[in-house]
């Protein structure tokens, strides 16, 4: 729905036979299996160039650009924690760092780093956005929460901590309840059953069939652009206008959600399910001897009972916890709606994958939903999407922007690949590193393009102004999880420790932000405002990029609001404690926001300011200044 | 100005701008200290930079000339009823209690009872002899500006459904609202105030956020949100004051910030999202008085404040005048009382009492929002449109109410390019059904665009492969209605 024929264009003449499924379409880079192709040969022998360099500079050369000097180490260590676990290193970490002058000290960063369980946290974050997760749901109609939400969340966490196989993570999300008995991996299935759910305020039937189609948009949409970066939902009202999807393609996948139901499950262990049954049959054993003593006998031994029934109280196993997953419920095909109308039913469609991926005619799915086909389907090694487009999100996030522009949009309206041979390269070897998301992490920043210096260059810029080749490495805004983290971090504040419920007023919190509360609708939780006006993704469909925008309502939150006041007392009452002098105050200051001295024109500044009041007052508003700057907001 | 913009092309734009953006962005943040200074020696002034068109609510040119250039929409929430408002139908008195085949259509509201007159008397009003309920005294003083459309037609007799389709064009809350769409299109004339502001006494209308949000636009085209009932102006905006500092401490202690900024733009030599940081931290200097300012009635005379007349509706309606004519965009102001999201769904029960109270609380204000717009010239320029998401049923709900009824209903338009003094279409003899020249609300909205210089099929944002609009697919700009 939504985009016109192109008025200036003349409708193409669509075959019958092969409708949208065209020679032409199908040739689309994106289709095509990954070719193994060998980076070219070193061309400078007196660099250790890595083959993602080597990609890399021959592209640069091609344009007649150079790459930039390796970044120094108290950047580089900066920029690799920030990326890595979203907190910047302490200056003692820094210190560290830059005194091991040998060749592993970087490696062993890097590994440390990815060991960290705020790996993790920072990374699962950004899986999150295409997951649109939430914690409510998304009619507003039915603002109710969804309460185990979180538990998705920290599966997501615990998940990258542990570097599960991608093809793995893929699977389980769609069909974890589905692999084995379920147990361990169906609260995976969050990414569906966490999803937006439409209702309609009235029995008018056509409003409920319309709100139950925009649900089963929304798990077609999330599905198909957060794993392949396919908008498989362009064909939910009529053949797709631009990529071979033809319509069938969209109601084959719809009918795996129709089939698929939400579904809030128990995670009781064997183990705990026994302590809690023993425990049961032992208060009821009490219980039923209480009622069976006389009134008014026997009162040592009530006594007794009542105590001994206090205590079984007092020692209750745990509630088993829950989650919100999804199961089966139905087998059938859908109809084709017309023209997306689900009041004009079609002829009914098989389930199957989609064509431009499986071939003409893929066998229909018939087992249970289809979802664990579907999901296998995803996973497979020879799928072309799957690893190309995870491999582009990986690099997005490490370097700002992504091998392919449009991360949710590979078909033939998306960007072409800046480097195709490259991605191909990195896509084959994360399938043969069994699918690491560790490996590849490492693969990547051990380059020499990663460590690039993010230093201007006139001359380059003219030639490549949005840096698409590389020529240094892009200074990046953070987001505004990692940037409060650091605040927190740096004050000293900072709560570390990793999962658990949703924290409904994270401003008022010293947890990170990853585990504030979302809501669906950005209109009803606390910290709604706050995260919306630092750019943080309405969850209301899957997102692969944030925008980053400036302003000055965020500069109002840096001057004004309570939690920056209340930061930059808690700053400078660190800087206080931790250094005698005004000198060393400011020294301590730059040490710990961006582990690098302070210049003489920073001295200066800050003395001037702090001359002009009182002590007690001019520190804190200092610190607060420092906080709010913009080089507090970046990696360079 | 190309409209088919590219997601990524939007972001750039709101993340990156050029140095002449950024400069415009900066716009009359020049005269302020310390600043100044400080991005000359950047090098970031020059005399030769004139402000032009850049920042994502900079003023973009239109597609073609505008009738309108800024629109009121009087939200009223919860279905009025047209035969009772403003959809005389003499009929209904004639046949009352009957139940003709004309009224017999399927529904699943409560409408399967006979007709039901109107509790209200009707008379005749201005050079148009324009027949309005008594309800309305001082609307129908007004009837020679109005353009009355009473051929609306919509999708869902549900309220979430039609609002969300009334103010978004879509009955789930998954697109941007129209409001949205007008400041992507056309920006707003004021830096210093949001483009897009959306008011209510007490309750907002259900759908809340939806009605005025951006969805998969950029925030920056969102409608800010303000509740008449509880205006300060920290709800206007966020931390629109420092609870500790005074202004010239504060002052000082934005220039150390600009200060540091500075010295680290010097280090990283070109990086436009940091300036475009600097000029931001200007600007909102600059809201902390104009948002105040445009709030605040107290300048107003005391024959304005009279005519407008008692009232939280009536006070949102003499802010709307206010923001307009500050070059806000667009003022969404929805009705309600007793905080109900849907106000004007009181009609279930007993259409005279729950309808007479609705249209007493906002029957001056509307109207002298309409003279005062007239008289100070600002009118012309301005679209006022007035409706709800459906109409009424003419047969009866129980012994005096009326149920839903999206088969036909009453919408009005004012100022900004309309035909004044004149009614358009028609429902049947009974008033259930829009019969002629029907206007479905994708009609409305793409007559809407046109009207404030904006092609329906042209303005279109590419979001997830596709080229969403307003409209969607549908929508024809209704001729008729144009002076």
């Amino acid at each position: 729905m939504g985009a016109p024929w192109p008025t200036t264009v003349v409708k193409p003449v669509v075959n019958p036979e092969l409708g949208v499924l065209t020679p032409e379409r199908l040739k689309h880079w994106a289709f095509q299996p990954l070719k193994a192709i060998d980076p070219p040969a070193r061309v400078e022998a007196d660099r250790k160039r890595q083959p993602i360099d080597r990609f890399v500079l021959a592209s640069l050369a091609a344009k007649g650009l150079k790459p930039a000097a390796t970044a120094d180490r108290r950047t580089l260590i900066r920029r690799a924690s920030l990326d890595l676990i979203g907190l910047p290193p302490t200056p003692e970490e820094v210190e560290a760092f830059v005194a091991d002058t040998s060749a592993e000290a970087y490696p062993k960063l890097l590994d440390r780093l990815l060991a960290s369980p705020h790996y993790g946290e920072r990374w699962g974050r950004h899986w999150l956005d295409v997951a649109r997760h939430s914690d409510g749901h998304g009619s507003f109609l039915d603002p109710a929460p969804l309460p185990e939400a979180w538990r998705y969340r920290d599966w997501v966490v615990m998940a990258l901590n542990t570097d599960l196989p991608y093809d793995q993570f893929v699977k389980v999300q769609i069909a974890g309840d589905l692999i084995g008995d379920g147990r361990e991996t169906a609260v995976a299935t969050g990414f569906l059953a966490v999803g937006p759910t439409y209702i309609s305020d009235g029995g008018d039937p056509d409003s409920v069939a319309k709100a139950r189609a925009e649900t089963l948009d929304d798990r077609v949409d999330t599905v198909t652009r957060g794993f392949l970066a396919l908008t498989v939902s362009c064909a939910r009202c009529h053949d797709h206008m631009f990529d071979p999807i033809p319509q069938t393609d969209y109601y084959a996948l719809a009918a795996v959600f129709n089939n698929t139901k939400m579904v809030d499950r128990s995670l009781v262990s064997p183990e705990l399910l026994k302590r809690t049954e023993e425990h049961k049959k032992a208060l009821d054993v009490a219980n039923a001897a209480l009622k069976k003593l006389p009134k008014d006998a026997e009162p040592d031994r009530r006594k007794e009972l009542d105590a001994e029934i206090a205590k079984l109280k007092a020692s209750a196993p745990p509630a088993p916890p829950r989650i919100h997953a999804v199961e089966d419920a139905g087998t059938a095909d859908m109809p084709l709606a017309l023209r997306g109308d689900p009041r004009k039913p079609g002829p009914v469609v098989p389930r199957r994958f989609l064509q431009a991926l499986a071939g003409p005619k893929p066998p229909a799915w018939t087992k249970g939903s289809g979802r664990l086909q579907l999901a296998e389907a995803i996973a497979s090694p020879t799928n072309p999407l799957t690893s190309r487009v995870m491999v582009n999100r990986v690099w997005q996030h490490h370097f700002g922007r992504p091998l392919v522009a449009t991360p949710g949009n590979f078909g033939l309206l998306g960007e072409k690949p800046s480097h195709p041979e490259l991605l191909d390269w990195l896509a084959a070897r994360f399938v043969a590193d069994g699918w690491s998301l560790k490996k590849l992490h490492r693969l990547i920043m051990l380059s020499d393009t990663y460590r690039q210096s993010s230093r201007f260059d006139a001359d380059s810029f003219r030639t490549d102004g949005d840096n698409r080749y590389l020529w240094r490495m892009s200074p990046q805004r953070l987001e505004v999880e990692a940037w409060r983290d650091s605040v927190l971090a740096v004050t000293g504040e900072l709560d570390r420790s990793v999962g658990g419920a949703s924290v409904r007023d994270i401003l008022g919190s010293q947890r990170r932000t990853l585990y504030v509360a979302v809501s669906r609708n950005g209109d009803k939780l606390p910290a709604d405002e706050f995260l919306r006006l630092f750019d943080f993704p309405s969850a209301r469909a899957t997102v692969s990029e944030r925008t980053s925008s400036t302003v000055p309502q965020q500069s109002l939150f840096l001057l004004n609001s309570p939690f920056m006041l209340a930061r930059g007392k808690a700053f400078a009452d660190r800087l206080t404690r931790e250094a005698k002098t005004a000198d060393g105050r400011i020294e301590r200051a730059y040490a710990l926001l961006y582990g690098r001295p302070t210049t003489d024109d920073e001295r200066k500044v800050a003395k001037a300011f702090l001359g002009t009041g009182e002590e007690a007052e001019m520190w804190p508003r200092y610190a607060q200044a420092l906080l709010s700057s913009y080089e507090f907001t970046q990696t360079r | 100005m190309k409209f088919r913009a590219h997601e990524s092309a939007v972001r750039a734009a709101l993340a990156v701008p050029s140095r002449r953006q950024f400069l415009n962005r900066l716009g009359a943040g020049f005269g302020t200290l310390g600043l100044t200074a400080a991005l000359a020696d950047a090098g970031l002034l020059s005399a030769a930079e004139t402000p032009v068109a850049g920042s994502p609510l900079a003023p973009k040119a239109p597609h073609f000339a505008p009738k309108a250039k800024r629109i009121i929409q009087l939200f009223m929430p919860g279905g009025p009823s047209q035969v009772d408002t403003f959809d005389y139908k003499p009929a209904l008195a004639k046949n009352a209690g009957q139940r003709p085949v004309l009224v017999d259509r399927k529904s699943l509201r409560n409408t399967k009872n006979g007709l039901m007159p109107s509790p209200f008397g009707f008379k005749q009003h201005g050079k148009s002899e324009k027949w309005v309920s008594d309800i309305f005294p001082k609307v129908a003083e007004r009837v020679d500006d109005i353009c009355f459309v009473h051929s609306m037609h919509t999708d869902s007799p549900e309220h979430a459904g039609a609002i969300l389709m009334m103010n978004l064009g879509h009955i789930q809350p998954t697109r941007p609202s129209m409001g949205s769409w007008l400041v992507y299109g056309l920006g707003s004339e004021n830096r210093n105030l949001p483009g897009f502001v959306s008011m209510s006494p007490r309750a907002q209308p259900r759908g809340t956020l939806a009605n005025w949000g951006s969805a998969f636009l950029p925030g920056a085209y969102a409608g800010t949100y303000v509740n008449i009932a509880q205006m300060k102006p920290d709800a206007v905006l966020g931390h629109l004051r420092n609870p500790v500092l005074k202004p010239d401490a504060q002052r000082q202690q934005a220039d150390l910030v600009a200060r540091l900024n500075q010295l680290h733009l010097e280090r990283s030599e070109k990086d436009a999202q940091l300036e475009a940081g600097i000029a931001s931290m200007e600007l909102a200097f600059r809201m902390q008085t104009a948002v105040p300012e445009v709030f605040d009635t107290a300048s107003e005379t005391k024959e304005t404040l009279e005519l407008y007349g008692p009232g939280e509706f009536a006070k949102g309606c003499l802010l709307a005048r206010r923001l307009v004519e500050q070059g806000v965009r667009v003022v969404q102001l929805s009705h309600s009382i007793d905080g109900y999201d849907i106000a004007w769904d009181t009609g279930h029960d007993d259409i005279l009492k729950g309808h007479a109270a609705l249209a007493k609380a906002c029957d001056q204000g509307i109207a002298a929002l309409l003279t005062d717009l007239k008289r100070r010239g600002l009118l012309d320029e301005t679209l006022v449109l007035w409706g709800g998401e459906f109409g009424r049923a003419p047969t009866s709900e129980g012994a005096k109410g009326r149920d839903h009824d999206h088969y036909g209903f009453t919408v009005w338009m004012a100022g900004g390019g309309v035909k004044p003094g004149t009614s358009y279409g028609a429902t049947d003899e009974f008033g259930l059904s829009a019969v002629e020249k029907r206007v479905h609300v994708h009609d409305l909205h793409a007559t809407i665009l046109h009207l404030m210089g904006l092609d329906h099929e042209k303005l279109t944002f590419r979001y997830s492969g596709r080229d969403y609009r307003l409209t969607d697919v549908a929508g024809t700009v209704v001729k008729g209605l144009l002076k």
